[in-house]
């Protein structure tokens, strides 16, 4: 027969665990990324770059990683503020779709042409020193 | 007296019946005549006819010349351009090689910026994204659309659409200049057949 305190000991490893593994999941540096601008008659009309934390487990394996210099940051957003240039040239290696749309009415041209990186998953690694940004897929 | 009337009645039968020969010549003669010449018309006639069997047959002849020297045309026409194709040939992506694309992308930096070097960021974006749109013009092509309307046989409005969707990754910026307000951006790409073998 088993005692009363085995099951507790049980129960409070298991809780353990789970509050482990939990709090690990909650942790994890996974970030959707979206990225998008517009120029239209070769004059950047619009910009934008939206980064949030993964309400859930990306799945996928990480891709071309890209390290960024690291001051103890623990938040991409303001990561990627202080490098935006880097972090944005690393974007356009990973793949753009391209929109492009132009209108020629009696001889006057006019165009629109969009590029966008549709919403990604990363996973980011913070240290000391750098952070690894890598897409999943 | 006697004599003399009956040389005058004699002379006079004489001067008959010669009249009479006379006449029955000159209806021979003519009848001749009239024989040659219609044999001469006979002739002048196979002579116009065989005149316009030629004429006709020039004409063909020279209608043949004329197709021919169509065709020589046509021929010479189609070679040439088929030459001009095999000199600016396009480049094909064949098994285990590679192409590469470069282009050159323009943009122009906004009137209200607040500083230059603002300016010069947004002309780069700007020419980043034309020469983005190069290269999937180049890869993948365009879309066209055109549409003429015409009122009164007058132009009312004359429109041409164009559209280019495509998905690009791994250009490179090769080099980046600024000049009045002018960003030009030189970008490559290098593809690969395996980056369509999926």
């Amino acid at each position: 027969m088993r005692s009363r305190d085995g099951n507790l000991n049980f129960s409070r490893r298991l809780c353990s665990v789970v509050i482990l593994f939990s709090s690990l999941a909650l942790s994890a540096s996974e970030y959707l990324i979206s990225y998008k601008y517009i120029v239209k008659d070769a004059i950047l009309y619009n910009e934008t770059l939206l980064i949030s934390k993964a309400m859930t487990k990306c799945e996928g394996t990480p891709q071309e990683e890209f390290i960024l210099q690291n001051s103890s940051e623990d938040n991409l957003k303001k990561l990627i503020s202080k490098n935006p240039q880097e972090f944005i040239e690393y974007i356009h290696k990973l793949g753009m779709h391209v929109n492009h749309d132009e209108k020629t009415i009696n001889l006057q041209n006019s165009y629109t042409t969009v590029l966008t990186l549709k919403t990604t998953c990363f996973k980011v690694d913070f240290n000391d020193n750098f952070a690894t940004i890598a897409p999943l897929k | 007296m006697k004599y003399s009337i009956l040389i005058a009645m004699l002379l006079s039968i004489s001067t008959l019946s010669g009249a009479d020969k006379v006449q029955t010549v000159d209806a021979a003669a003519i009848e001749q005549t009239n024989a040659e010449l219609s044999k001469v018309r006979a002739e002048i006639a196979q002579a116009k006819l065989d005149a316009a069997q030629a004429t006709a047959q020039a004409c063909e002849a020279k209608k043949e010349s004329q197709r021919v020297v169509e065709e020589l045309a046509v021929a010479k026409a189609e070679k040439e351009e088929e030459i001009a194709t095999a000199t600016a040939k396009e480049e094909v992506l064949r098994k285990n090689k590679s192409v590469h694309i470069s282009v050159i992308g323009q943009g122009v930096a906004p009137m209200n910026t607040s500083s230059p070097a603002q300016a010069y960021a947004l002309a780069k974006r700007a020419a980043i994204a034309d020469a983005y749109r190069a290269i999937a013009e180049k890869v993948k092509g365009v879309r066209i659309d055109g549409q003429d309307t015409i009122k009164n046989m007058m132009v009312q409005r004359s429109t041409v659409r164009t559209y280019v969707q495509a998905m690009v990754r791994n250009a490179d910026i090769v080099e980046t200049t600024f000049k009045e307000g002018l960003c030009e951006v030189e970008m490559e790409i290098l593809i690969s057949h395996a980056d369509f073998a999926q």
